[in-house]
């Protein structure tokens, strides 16, 4: 950790992160009006002391709206993330392990999925299932499976080799024990890695489909689900617009560079 | 060429090809500053060669790096001069630097492979130096590159120019990288462990290369290396550094005779003497068989079936073949060869990691393939290998490590697992708490141990060593195979001794095999080694084995 703040982008991430983190916990306690009260009067409104980023198109408060819209955007990212962390790591995990007909049937069938960019693929799933916040994030769930198994691939190809599991195998250890206890935890520092990069895109996958308006649905108060709402006015009262976008960039910034540094750092060549 | 004549201004001088005076370095980490080098003093006279022996993390890699003005950011250098014939280095600019480099200052790497450039020819690289630094037409250094590798041995050197790296073996390679050095006669070469990465022979070739060219030019060396025994045959003075401090220096005869620091005469005792038996007697003639192998064969890279149809992919490779041993119940049998021969590959093959063919009777158990080995057999035969640092889960502490073999064959049950842990690492001799320890928190010889420990833990009949020393310091060498052999004798377990150091393994075998390329071809008892009977190959790898004088 300390080493991480030593590094110039680490820094810089933690930084952003803790700033999201703190809104995501308590961005409802510290949010000035409630989100979801019209105020007719106050519509479109640019910043002023009453409310620091003005108001939309209803007259909700933009700053609480944000500091409330934090912790469905953020979570969203997150669990996105880890259920295809989950899925991904342990596809890739028996992949690597088995090796042979079984790689290549499971790795060339997640090739073709690669192939379909992920919005593409998210926009496919939501489609056939319907929209909703639920069904989005399993949707950008299962587009991060085949990339999360490649790296975690990868990761059980370069240990596969090493002396202590061709150990295991010499003493006569069952298949499932090496590549439960022996392999796997020699992995979980690269998919860490790739996980917290993941984040910073499932925030943003997540914000696309809000747009989209296949994402969380209007009454809620969501990142994306903002700009969608307010791109009308969007020459009228620009705050209403860059305000959530640029919540949604630096969560995102904060997580990529998060990722980056955490790459870094655990990369042995990177180090002297 | 002509022998080298000093200049001018070093008659008058008398400049020493390189010297160094209270040189001293620190590097910079997370956790503080390491001192690397304390005060090194250094003379390499004109025209001679100097060794500078020391064991890994010694600081003799950072003081060649140091000399070449090579040092990563974050070293610090505290003080003392660099004198390349009286010219101190430190004062230099980057530029100077690059002239020196090459033209009046040569190094030799450990590793060919990783010194030459893989995308140019092997011609070029050794013309280019030429170009650069004697200021010779393209034309002209390839014909000088071409004399200089005729001298150095190649038998077609005109061809050899042509070559990529890849296309040149190990041996080749070196060849043309202590051309380089030697073409632009530099005062004064600097050679870091040039031949730990070759196998014996040649090795033993590059050594007879870097005398004689150094006889014919007359270019001082710095010699690094571990290997003592291998300094005292080409060194005329030696300094021993130990923790980054110079502990002895002075002739070399002089200090392989009477050594009068502790440290070089304990790395001189560590020195594996074929005189000096460590095992005990060898098993009476009547002792039972453990192992017989008969026609015993492995194969690399079968292709798949639809590569045959195609036409396509290498046929297999014999890595093994016709391998017939025997093995009696608490006999060592060393197996030697060069790298590459396939001695580890049979071990491979009865330790039940790689497919085989043929047959292994193993304790009283016949197995014609590998899958019909079962547990019991893997119980009773343990490998250990080469690389600690690797054949140990970096993720598990070493108690749970030791306690894997105890639990899997169920020899121990409840908190006996524990307490046969601490007797096992007692018995390696390390102390109990290292069972809460993780691998990274110990050191290479303290590595080992816990490797032998976990393959003594399944009290097995036969272990097979897989070059287990050979990652290791030479003081930790000589502990660890005694280690190894006095649990041998408390076991009374079989041993294969798997070893490409021939002083070693006539210390410890009581019979040993011979592997090259792939067969085994001489096997005979520890004290017939020089027997006149010997196969042509085993004379030949004795005669480029050293002792210490």
């Amino acid at each position: 950790m300390r080493e991480l703040l030593k590094h110039p982008t680490g820094a810089v991430g933690v930084t952003l992160l803790s700033l999201v983190a703190f809104a995501t916990v308590f961005g409802p306690f510290l949010a000035p009006y409630d989100p979801q009260q019209f105020h007719p009067l106050a519509r479109l409104q640019g910043p002023s002391l009453a409310h620091w980023l003005g108001t939309d198109q209803f007259g909700r408060d933009l700053l609480s709206r944000i500091l409330v819209g934090a912790r469905s955007t953020i979570l969203f990212g997150l669990f996105a993330t880890i259920a295809g962390v989950f899925a991904g790591g342990a596809i890739g995990l028996v992949a690597g392990g088995i090796g042979g007909v079984v790689d290549n049937l499971i790795m060339r069938l997640l090739d073709g999925l690669l192939a379909v960019p992920d919005l593409l693929f998210t926009l496919l799933i939501v489609t056939v299932l319907g929209g909703g916040s639920g069904h989005a994030m399993f949707a950008v769930a299962i587009a991060f499976v085949p990339g999360l198994a490649r790296i975690s691939r990868s990761a059980v190809l370069s240990v596969r080799t090493r002396d202590f599991v061709t150990a295991a195998y010499a003493r006569g250890e069952s298949r499932g024990f090496v590549i439960v206890r022996e392999i796997a935890p020699n992995t979980i520092a690269p998919v860490i890695v790739e996980a917290s990069i993941r984040v910073s895109f499932a925030i943003m996958l997540g914000a696309t489909l809000g747009f989209l308006g296949l994402g969380a649905q209007p009454p809620s108060t969501e990142w994306g689900l903002m700009i969608a709402e307010a791109r009308q006015y969007m020459f009228r009262n620009p705050i209403c617009v860059a305000a959530p976008g640029l919540a949604i960039a630096l969560s995102a910034l904060g997580f990529n560079l998060f990722g980056d540094a955490l790459r870094d750092l655990t990369d042995p060549r990177g180090r002297r | 060429m002509t022998k080298h004549e000093p200049s001018l201004g070093s008659e008058i001088t008398a400049h020493h090809a390189l010297e160094t005076r209270g040189y001293s370095l620190t590097y910079e980490t997370p956790t503080g500053s390491v001192q690397a080098l304390k005060s090194i003093d250094l003379v390499v006279p004109m025209g001679q060669t100097l060794g500078l022996v020391g064991e890994s993390g010694s600081g003799k890699t950072s003081l060649a790096w140091a000399l070449m003005r090579y040092l990563p950011s974050n070293a610090r250098e505290l003080g003392g001069e660099l004198l390349l014939a009286g010219d101190d280095l430190r004062s230099k600019s980057k530029r100077q630097i690059l002239d020196i480099r090459g033209r009046r200052l040569g190094m030799v790497f450990q590793d060919p492979s990783t010194s030459l450039n893989p995308t140019l020819t092997l011609g070029r690289q050794l013309a280019e130096t030429l170009v650069r630094h004697r200021r010779l037409s393209n034309a002209a250094a390839w014909k000088a590159g071409e004399d200089i590798l005729a001298r150095t041995g190649i038998i077609r050197p005109a061809a050899m120019m042509h070559r990529y790296p890849h296309e040149a073996s190990g041996g080749e390679k070196q060849r043309v990288v202590i051309a380089t050095a030697f073409a632009c006669e530099p005062e004064c070469i600097l050679f870091d462990e040039p031949t730990t990465a070759l196998d014996v022979i040649t090795s033993r070739q590059i050594l007879d290369i870097f005398l004689k060219l150094q006889e014919e030019t007359g270019v001082a060396a710095l010699y690094i290396s571990h290997d003592l025994s291998l300094v005292s045959r080409i060194a005329q003075k030696v300094a021993v550094i130990h923790k980054g401090t110079i502990v002895e220096s002075g002739d070399t005869r002089e200090i392989f005779q009477s050594p009068q620091h502790e440290y070089t005469r304990s790395l001189i005792a560590a020195t594996p003497r074929p005189e000096i038996r460590l095992s005990g007697p060898a098993p009476n003639h009547d002792a039972p068989i453990v192992l017989k192998t008969h026609d015993l064969r492995v194969r690399y890279g079968s292709r798949s079936l639809l590569q045959v149809w195609l036409g396509r992919g290498e046929p297999p490779v014999e890595g093994a073949r016709n391998v017939e041993l025997t093995l009696r119940d608490g006999e060592i049998l060393g197996i030697v060869g060069e790298s590459g021969s396939g001695k580890s590959t049979i071990a491979r093959a009865i330790a039940g990691i790689a497919d085989f063919s043929g047959e292994i009777v193993f304790d009283g158990r016949k197995v014609r393939e590998r899958r019909e080995i079962d547990r019991d057999y893997r119980r009773a035969s343990q490998i250990i290998f080469q690389n600690p640092d690797s054949s140990l889960n970096p993720r598990q502490r070493v108690g749970d490590i030791i306690a894997r073999p105890l639990r899997l064959y169920g020899l121990e049950k409840g908190r006996a697992v524990q307490e046969r842990v601490v007797e096992l690492l007692t018995q390696v001799r390390l102390s109990p708490e290292y069972a809460q320890r993780f691998p990274h928190q110990l050191s290479g010889g303290e590595k080992q141990r816990v490797a032998i420990a976990r393959a003594f833990a399944a009290k097995p009949k036969l272990v097979i060593c897989d070059e287990i020393t050979s990652s290791l310091d030479v003081s930790v060498q000589a502990a660890v195979s005694r280690l190894l052999v006095s649990l041998q004798a408390e076991t009374k377990a079989s041993c294969l001794f798997i070893t490409h150091d021939l002083n070693l393994v006539r210390q410890i075998a009581h019979r040993i095999a011979v592997v090259y390329r792939g067969d085994v071809v001489d096997v005979f008892r520890t004290e017939d080694f020089d027997a006149p009977q010997r196969h042509d190959y085993t004379r030949s790898l004795l005669s480029a084995v050293g002792c210490v004088p």
